[in-house]
């Protein structure tokens, strides 16, 4: 029975399913659980075990973390948010719009970013770090880095 | 009137029914689930911008959540895998309340509505501990340098933990978005949890029984499974990466 006085179909309603389809459900749902359990266990020990092996910061290691971040979105969207039993046009009208503005602004800001490099943009980043990564980089002692950087913010800070 | 879930897509835009097959309010909360993603992605890849910007200085997460509740030793990353596991599961106990929801089954309903909002509500105090170690830091500190407004210039000083503008374990900025985005995480989950509770008194108060279908728990489920989905990412790229 639609609350509605008009003669659309009561989508509300359609939604309703019997005990055995719900037991079903049910499992495919618990199944969900533990991949998405077991890809967060994965993710963990590898995540803990990196820094001893030196995996840290790696492409592989990204684009491996990446890629299940995805996978398990992916379980969360089509099982639990039951994207993946909707009409056809439900899912594109979801999906679509969200995955065409991301990869546009992941490829703007990819490509438009790099002069975020540049050392003048750097100042406002803690000059003792700055610093002792100078100095590593240099390979001797006393750099008057800091110094310059300390003076920038003088001059900045009188503006 | 039909009663088939299935759409012709020849001729689904013909009029008699929604070429979505879903109802008014399922949509408006798609809708804003995807609006809400959009922000969540902006956040998250203007994080990854400034990251990649001070890659060298950027503090590595394992060093940083090393507590864990009771003990005394160093444990990287095994109270966000607790945190994680916390959220993952509430997703779980929200769609089994949802299932339920589409049999009917009252009693289910309740008992799998509680549990998600056990599980939300124990995740925000997780957040909690873990923002309260992070504010309050080490024992020892770091030397950092700080800016000094009378002298106008930085001064090297040893700091405790981290705020806006000082961090104990490396860039400000790295603080700066870390309570940006868990906060606006946390305040989703914070809100999820009141408007789960408010559906979780309607179903006690027979309101959906009365109704005959139970599409605001569906609703209410969309809403706290993309919170756990928001946490996915947050997840990976505070944690992990």
């Amino acid at each position: 029975m639609s609350e509605f006085h008009d003669e659309y179909p009561s989508y509300e309603h359609l939604a309703h399913h019997s005990e055995e389809d719900g037991k079903k459900i049910r499992r495919t749902l618990w199944n969900v659980f533990w991949v998405m359990l077991a890809i967060t266990i994965f993710e963990l020990v590898i995540g803990s075990m990196a820094p001893g092996h030196g995996w840290s910061g790696t492409l592989w290691i990204k684009v491996l973390f990446i890629g299940l971040t995805i996978l398990k979105a992916g379980f969360i969207v089509m099982a639990f948010m039951h994207l993946g039993h909707e009409v056809k046009f439900m899912k594109y009208v979801v999906l679509m719009p969200y995955i065409i503005f991301m990869a546009y602004a992941i490829f703007i800001i990819l490509d438009e970013g790099v002069y975020s490099g540049h050392s003048i943009n750097r100042t406002r980043v803690d000059p003792l770090l700055i610093q002792q990564q100078e100095q590593l980089r240099s390979g001797h002692g006393h750099h008057d880095a800091a110094a310059a950087h300390g003076e920038e913010h003088h001059e900045e800070a009188h503006h | 009137m039909s009663h088939s879930t299935e759409i012709d897509s020849k001729h689904a835009w013909d009029g008699g029914q929604s070429p979505l097959g879903v109802s008014y309010g399922k949509m408006m909360m798609w809708f804003f689930l995807i609006s809400d993603a959009l922000t969540f992605g902006g956040l998250l890849m203007s994080y990854g911008f400034i990251r990649h910007k001070y890659s060298d200085v950027w503090p590595k997460a394992e060093n940083v959540f090393t507590h864990f509740p009771g003990v005394e030793q160093h444990l990287p990353l095994a109270y966000v895998g607790l945190m994680t596991f916390i959220l993952i599961m509430s997703s779980v106990t929200m769609v089994l309340a949802v299932e339920a929801g589409h049999r009917n089954d009252k009693k289910k309903v309740i008992l799998w509505m509680f549990w998600t909002i056990v599980g939300g509500a124990m995740f925000v105090g997780s957040q909690a501990w873990e923002w309260y170690h992070f504010i309050v830091g080490t024992d020892t500190g770091a030397l950092r340098h700080v800016w000094s407004q009378e002298l106008h210039t930085y001064v090297e000083e040893t700091v405790y933990g981290a705020n806006m503008t000082v961090n104990e374990y490396g860039v400000p900025q790295f603080a700066n978005y870390f309570f940006f985005i868990t906060g606006f995480h946390g305040f989703h989950v914070f809100s999820g949890v009141v408007i789960n509770f408010i559906i979780f008194l309607n179903v006690l108060k027979g309101t959906y029984e009365k109704r005959g279908h139970y599409e605001m728990v569906e609703k209410v489920g969309l809403y706290w499974h993309f919170v756990d989905l928001v946490w996915v990412f947050v997840f990976t790229f505070f944690y992990l990466l």
